[in-house]
C-alpha cells in the first residue's frame, strides 16, 4: 500500500507540472491578453506600465519560469482582476463549490446507484422503462435550461424559493435559508450526473448478472436480492468508482454554468470569469487547484477499488 | 458510505455557513457583475465604478442636467487665467471610521492619482494636472499645466476622495484589506460586510454629513448574468438593473416591475480607419453615413430606447449638443451620387468598383455577446450591400479586438463606442495624433477647435466652439454615429425617488432612493 | 408488437426524420437562415416564414434546419473522435499493461484534471470557434471516460478462465481482442457513445450560453436554444423549437443505443 501511494503521488506531482505547462502555453497563446489592457481609453505610455508592473513585457518562457518558482513555495501571484492573493480570491470561494458539488455529488449517489441496480434487476420492467426515459430527459436538457426554468417555475411564479445566491444577503442567514438556496442548484447540477451514474450502474450490473459466476450462484437458489446486492453491486461498483471519479472535475470546475445561472458564489464561476479575463494568474491557480483536487480524488479512487475488487489490486 | 457521506455534507453547510443575520425592509437591492476593488483611483471596470460612486464621494457631482454641484467642496473659484482652481471644502465631514476629513486628504488622492507608480488608473483624466496645494485645513487649489475646462465634470465622474490616514505611505495596490473588506469613505452608507462573489452590504451612515439617506442598507449583490439579473428582478430580489432592448420582452408587463429609460453620455458609432486609403477621403465617409439607415436600427434593435444623431455630441449633453441641426438623414442615392463624384461606380455585379477595378470591400469588427450591437452590424452590413458596398462582419472577443486589432491600427471598420464624462471634450478621440484616435481621424480645424474647447471654462463660448466642431463634423465626419442609446432601467414597483440619471451618476445621490412600504 | 419494438421504431423514425432535416432540410426550404431583417422581426408564422421570424427577422425554421446540420455534425464527430481514441488507448493500456499502460494513463489523468470547460475556452478563443475546432475540442475534452472505462474493462475480462483458456492454447492478441473482447467490450462502448452524442450536442449548447458555441449568425440549435432565453416570456416557441429537437434527438439516439445493445449482448452470449 504505501509504495503504491508513493508511486501515486510521484505520478500525480507528474500530472500537475504537465497541466501547468500546457495550460500556461494555451493562455499565452490566446489571443487579447488581460482584459485589465482592453480598455481603449489607456494611453500607450499606461499600457506599458502595466504590463511591466505585472511582469507581461517578459518573453513567456521567462514569465513560465518565474511563475513555477513563486508556485512551488505557495505563491500564485495577485488576481489582475481582484488584485489580491490568488489563492486567497480562490479560498473565499472553496467552501460554496464544495458544498454544491458535495451535495450534488451526494445526490446523484443516493439515487443513481440504488435505481441503477433495481432497474438492472427488473430490466425491461415498468420502472427500468421509466427510469430510462427520465434520464434520457435529465442527459438532454441544458443545465442553463432547466435551471431558468426551474427559476421561474418556483422563483418568480410559484415565489416559494429564492431566485439566486447562496444565502439572503442581508435577511437571516441559517441552515434553512442556505438550505433553501441550495436546493435548485444542487438538483440542476446533480441530474446529469445522476442519470449517467445510473446507465453505467445499470449497465455494469447487467453484465455481472449475465457472468458465470452470478449464473452459478443463482443456480443453487441465492435469493435474487441478495445476488444484486453483494455480487452485482461489488462487481459493479469497479466501474461505478471511475465514473463518480470522473464526474469531480466536472462537478468542482465545470459547474460554471451552474453557478452563473443561480449566482452562486463558487469557484467554476471564477475560473470561467479568470479565462474570459485572462486573468493569468488566477487561471493557472484555479486549474493547479482542480486539478490537485482530482488527483487526489483519482488516488482514492484507485485505493477503494482495491478495496472493492482484488483483481485490480492484483493487476 | 451514505451516512458518513451525509456528515460530511452537514460539515460543508456550516462550513460555507458565515456571517451574522441582518434583516431590514428598507434595503435597496441592485446587481453587480464582478466583485468590486473599493478603491476609486484603481479600479475601472462597472461593478467597483459602482460601489465607489457611493462609498466615496467627489469634490462635485453631477446634478439631474449633468453640471457639476457642490459635494466635498461647496463651492469653487476658477482664476482668470484657468490654471488654477479654489475649492472651499465642505465644514464638519468625517470619514467612516470618525477621522475628520481635511485638505490634506484632498492633496493626498491627487498626488496619488496623478503618480505614475501608484497603479491610478484616472491618470489621464488628470493628466493637465500639475499640483495641489494645501490652502489651509478646508481649503485647497489645484494647478493646471494648461487650462482644462472638462476638469470639473472629472472631479465629479471617478475621482472620489481617498482617506490619506489609511493609506499613506504604502502603495495602493498593496492596500488589500481597505481595497477588498474595509474601505473607509465619507459617503451616506458605510461598508458593513463583503462575501466574496456573493454580495457586498453597505449601511447607513449616520453621521453622513448631506441629507439622511432614506434606506437603510444598500445591498449589491453580484450577479453576472443578465438573465439571472431580470429573473431576481421579476422574483423581487433586486430593485433596479439596466437592461439590453433585448430583454424589454422579460420585464414589460411583468407584475411590479416599471421601465424607465435615461439618456447616457455614449455614443455608438462605426470607426472606419482613415489611414487606409479606402477611407482617406471626408466624401466617402459622408456617403456611408447617409447609406445607413439609423431610424431602422433605433426602431428595429433599440425597440426605440435610442435618439437619433446628429455628431459626435450626444444629446444628453443638452448644453453643447447642437439641436438646431437636424439628425443625419438615410439617403442611399445621395450616397450613390457622392461615392460617384470620387469614382466609385457600380460594376455589372451590383458592387461599386473604382477605375482600377476594384471593389468597395472592407471588414467589419463587432465583439461578440452583445446583441444588440452584433444586430446593428448586421444592419448596417445590409444597408451598405444596397448601395454596393461589401461589408464582411467578424466578431471577436472585445479583448482581442481591441489589442490585436483597433490599437496597432490593424482593422478596416469596426462597431464600436465611446461612453464620457459629461462633458462635450473630445479631444483624446479626435485629435490629430492622440492615442485614442484609433480611427486615424485628422482634419485641421477640428483639431483647433477641439484644443480651444478644452482650454475654455465659459460655458456659453464653450457652446459655441462645440457647434462649430459638429457643423464640420456633417462634411468631414470622424466616425459614422449610429445612435445615442438610452440607458433602460428595470425597476421594482417599490423604489422610488430614483435620480433621473445613468446608474452610475445615480449612485452619487444613492440617499435620495427611497424604498415605498 | 412489443412496447420494446415500438419505441424502437419511434426512435429510428425520429432519428430519420431530423437526419433528413439535417440533410434534405436546406435544398427543400429556402428561406435563409441567416438573412437579417428587422422590419420583421418575432413575426408569428406567414406563408414566407413556416414558423415565424426571430428577434432579429430571420426565418426559425430556415434556422432550425441549418441547425440541424450543425449540430448532428458536431454531436456525431466529436463522440466518433472522443469514443475512438478513448477506446484505442483504453484498449491498449488493458491488453499491454506494464509501462506501457502506466503511460497512457499518466496521459488520461491529466487530461482529466484539467477543468474542461477552462481548456475548451482557452483553445477555442485561441483558435477562433467554428465547427471544426468546436468538435475537435469537444473530443479532446472526453475521451478520457470511455479510454478509463474500456481499460478497466478489458482488466476483468483478460482475467476471465475463457480469455486465459485462449491465451493458453497459443490465441494470438489479435485473436483475442476480435474473438473475445470486442463483444464484450462493445456494450461499454455502445454506452459511451450513447452518452456521449447528447453530452456533445449539450456541451455546444453550453458553450453557446458563453458565447463560445457555434457563432451567430450561423445557427445551431445549441445557440439558437441559449438565444432564446433572453425571449423567453416574449416568444417561448423561440426556445421549444431547438430545446423539442435537441430533446428527441437525445432520446431517439439513447434508445437506439439501448436496443443496440440488448442485440449485441444476445449475439455475444452466443459466441462466447
Amino acid at each position: 500500500m504505501i509504495p503504491f501511494l508513493a508511486r501515486r503521488l510521484g505520478q500525480g506531482t507528474i500530472v500537475l507540472l504537465l497541466v501547468s505547462v500546457i495550460t500556461f502555453v494555451i493562455m499565452m497563446a490566446a489571443p487579447g491578453g488581460p482584459s485589465l489592457l482592453a480598455d481603449p481609453k489607456l494611453s500607450v505610455a499606461e499600457r506599458a506600465e502595466i504590463e511591466q508592473r505585472l511582469g507581461l513585457d517578459q518573453p513567456p518562457a521567462v514569465q513560465y519560469v518565474r511563475w513555477l518558482g513563486r508556485a512551488v513555495q505557495g505563491d500564485f501571484g495577485a488576481s489582475f482582476l481582484y488584485q489580491t492573493p490568488a489563492l486567497t480570491t480562490i479560498g473565499s470561494r472553496l467552501p460554496q463549490t464544495l458544498l454544491l458539488a458535495g451535495t450534488a455529488l451526494l445526490l446523484s449517489i443516493v439515487v443513481g446507484i440504488p435505481l441503477g441496480l433495481l432497474t438492472a434487476a427488473r430490466a425491461g420492467g415498468v420502472l427500468d422503462r421509466v427510469v430510462t426515459f427520465a434520464c434520457g430527459v435529465a442527459l438532454a436538457v441544458p443545465a442553463f435550461w432547466s435551471g431558468l426554468m426551474l427559476l421561474l417555475l418556483f422563483a418568480v411564479w410559484a415565489h416559494v424559493l429564492p431566485a439566486g445566491g447562496a444565502v439572503t444577503e442581508g435577511g437571516d442567514v441559517g441552515l434553512i435559508d442556505r438550505a433553501r438556496h441550495l436546493l435548485l442548484p444542487a438538483l440542476v447540477l446533480a441530474a446529469g450526473g445522476c442519470a449517467e451514474l445510473l446507465r453505467y450502474t445499470r449497465s455494469a450490473a447487467l453484465t455481472t448478472l449475465a457472468l458465470p459466476f452470478v449464473q452459478t450462484a443463482r443456480a443453487r437458489g441465492l435469493s435474487p436480492r441478495r445476488i444484486l446486492w453483494r455480487h452485482a453491486l461489488r462487481h459493479a461498483l469497479t466501474t461505478v468508482v471511475s465514473v463518480i471519479g470522473l464526474q469531480l472535475p466536472r462537478l468542482v470546475g465545470g459547474a460554471a454554468i451552474t453557478e452563473t445561472v443561480f449566482s452562486w458564489p463558487g469557484m467554476g464561476r471564477l475560473g470561467v470569469e479568470a479565462a474570459l479575463g485572462r486573468d493569468y494568474p488566477l487561471v493557472m491557480a484555479v486549474t493547479l487547484v482542480v486539478a490537485a483536487g482530482v488527483v487526489i480524488a483519482g488516488i482514492a479512487a484507485d485505493v477503494v477499488q482495491m478495496v472493492i475488487d482484488p483483481r485490480v489490486r492484483a493487476a | 458510505m451514505t451516512r458518513s457521506a451525509g456528515c460530511v455534507w452537514l460539515l460543508l453547510v456550516v462550513a460555507a455557513c458565515s456571517g451574522g443575520p441582518t434583516r431590514s425592509d428598507e434595503t435597496l437591492r441592485l446587481p453587480l457583475i464582478n466583485d468590486p476593488i473599493f478603491n476609486p483611483l484603481l479600479a475601472p471596470d462597472l461593478g467597483s465604478v459602482m460601489v465607489n460612486k457611493v462609498l466615496f464621494p467627489g469634490l462635485v457631482r453631477p446634478d439631474e442636467a449633468l453640471r457639476p454641484s457642490p459635494d466635498l467642496a461647496v463651492s469653487w473659484l476658477a482664476a482668470t487665467d484657468g490654471l488654477s482652481y479654489t475649492f472651499a471644502l465642505r465644514p464638519g465631514v468625517t470619514w467612516h471610521d470618525g477621522v475628520p476629513f481635511t485638505a490634506r486628504d484632498v492633496k493626498f488622492t491627487f498626488d496619488q492619482a496623478i503618480d505614475p507608480v501608484s497603479g491610478s488608473r484616472l491618470r489621464s483624466d488628470f493628466a493637465a494636472v500639475a499640483g495641489v496645494d494645501i490652502i489651509d485645513s478646508l481649503a485647497v487649489r489645484i494647478r493646471l499645466k494648461t487650462p482644462f475646462a472638462p476638469l470639473l465634470t472629472l472631479l465629479g465622474y471617478n475621482a472620489g476622495i481617498l482617506p490619506e490616514h489609511l493609506l499613506k505611505g504604502m502603495k495602493l495596490t498593496d492596500a488589500i484589506a481597505f481595497n477588498r473588506t474595509t474601505p473607509v469613505g465619507t459617503g451616506p452608507f458605510r461598508i458593513e460586510r463583503v462575501s466574496p462573489g456573493s454580495s457586498v452590504t453597505l449601511v447607513r451612515n449616520a453621521s453622513f454629513y448631506g441629507t439622511k439617506p432614506n434606506v437603510e442598507r444598500i445591498v449589491f449583490k453580484i450577479v453576472p448574468d443578465i438573465n439571472a439579473q431580470v429573473t431576481q428582478l421579476r422574483a423581487g430580489e433586486l430593485d433596479l438593473i439596466t437592461i439590453e432592448p433585448a430583454n424589454l420582452g422579460s420585464v414589460q408587463g411583468a407584475a411590479g416591475v416599471r421601465v424607465l429609460q435615461v439618456p447616457v453620455v455614449q455614443h455608438w458609432y462605426v470607426g472606419f480607419n482613415a489611414s487606409r486609403a479606402l477611407f482617406k477621403s471626408a466624401v466617402v465617409r459622408r456617403a456611408l453615413g447617409l447609406a445607413v439607415n439609423r431610424s431602422a436600427i433605433v426602431k428595429g434593435v433599440l425597440k426605440g430606447y435610442g435618439d437619433l444623431p446628429g455628431g459626435t455630441i450626444p444629446v444628453a449633453l443638452h448644453d453643447y449638443y447642437d439641436s438646431a441641426a437636424a439628425p443625419v438623414p438615410y439617403a442611399p442615392d445621395s450616397a450613390t451620387l457622392l461615392l460617384a463624384s470620387v469614382g466609385w461606380t457600380r460594376g455589372p455585379d451590383g458592387t461599386l468598383h473604382n477605375a482600377s477595378g476594384e471593389p468597395f470591400a472592407f471588414e467589419l469588427l463587432v465583439d461578440k455577446g452583445n446583441p444588440t450591437r452584433e444586430q446593428s452590424a448586421l444592419a448596417v452590413q445590409q444597408d451598405l450591400s444596397r448601395i454596393g458596398v461589401k461589408a464582411s462582419i467578424r466578431t471577436m472577443e472585445f479583448a482581442a479586438l481591441v489589442r490585436d486589432r483597433v490599437l496597432p491600427s490593424n482593422y478596416d471598420a469596426m462597431l464600436i463606442w465611446w461612453t464620457t464624462p459629461p462633458d462635450p471634450d473630445q479631444y483624446s478621440f479626435y485629435h490629430t495624433g492622440e492615442d485614442n484616435n484609433h480611427v486615424r481621424y485628422s482634419n485641421a480645424a477640428v483639431d483647433s477647435l477641439l484644443a480651444l474647447g478644452r482650454a475654455t471654462a465659459d460655458t456659453a463660448r464653450r457652446r459655441l466652439i462645440y457647434r462649430a466642431f459638429q457643423r464640420i463634423e456633417r462634411e468631414d465626419p470622424p466616425v459614422l454615429v449610429l445612435f445615442y442609446p438610452r440607458e433602460i432601467q428595470a425597476v421594482s414597483a417599490r423604489l422610488t425617488d430614483i435620480p433621473r440619471l445613468g446608474i452610475r451618476d445615480a449612485l452619487r445621490h444613492s440617499e435620495r432612493f427611497r424604498i415605498a412600504h | 408488437m412489443s412496447t420494446r419494438n415500438i419505441s424502437l421504431v419511434l426512435a429510428a423514425a425520429t432519428l430519420g426524420l431530423v437526419l433528413a432535416m439535417a440533410i434534405f432540410g436546406p435544398a427543400l426550404y429556402h428561406a435563409s437562415p441567416v438573412t437579417v431583417d428587422l422590419s420583421i422581426a418575432g413575426s408569428g408564422p406567414t406563408a414566407a416564414h413556416l414558423l415565424g421570424t426571430d428577434e432579429s427577422g430571420r426565418d426559425v425554421l430556415a434556422r432550425l434546419l441549418a441547425g440541424a446540420r450543425v449540430s448532428l455534425t458536431v454531436g456525431l464527430s466529436a463522440v466518433l473522435l472522443a469514443v475512438g481514441l478513448g477506446t484505442l488507448i483504453g484498449a491498449v493500456a488493458g491488453l499491454a499493461g506494464g509501462w506501457v499502460d502506466s503511460l497512457l494513463m499518466r496521459l488520461t489523468d491529466s487530461a482529466l484534471s484539467v477543468p474542461a470547460l477552462f481548456v475548451v475556452i482557452l483553445v477555442l478563443t485561441f483558435l477562433g470557434p467554428s465547427v471544426f475546432t468546436l468538435l475537435c475540442a469537444i473530443a479532446a475534452t472526453s475521451w478520457m471516460g470511455s479510454a478509463r472505462m474500456i481499460r478497466g474493462e478489458v482488466f476483468v475480462l483478460r482475467e476471465q478462465p475463457y480469455v486465459e483458456a485462449a491465451r493458453a492454447l497459443g490465441a494470438t492478441h489479435a485473436t483475442i481482442i476480435m474473438r473475445h473482447l470486442v463483444p464484450h467490450l462493445a456494450p461499454t462502448v455502445l454506452v459511451a457513445a450513447t452518452v456521449g452524442v447528447p453530452s456533445a450536442i449539450l456541451t455546444e449548447s453550453a458553450l453557446s450560453f458563453l458565447g463560445l458555441g457555434v457563432q451567430p449568425p450561423a445557427a445551431s440549435w445549441g445557440n439558437m436554444l441559449s438565444g432564446a432565453q433572453t425571449y423567453l416570456i416574449s416568444s417561448p416557441l423561440l426556445a421549444v423549437y431547438p430545446g423539442m429537437l435537441i430533446l428527441a434527438t437525445v432520446l431517439a439516439v439513447n434508445a437506439l443505443g439501448d436496443a443496440l445493445r440488448r442485440s449485441l449482448k444476445s449475439d455475444a452470449r452466443l459466441r462466447v
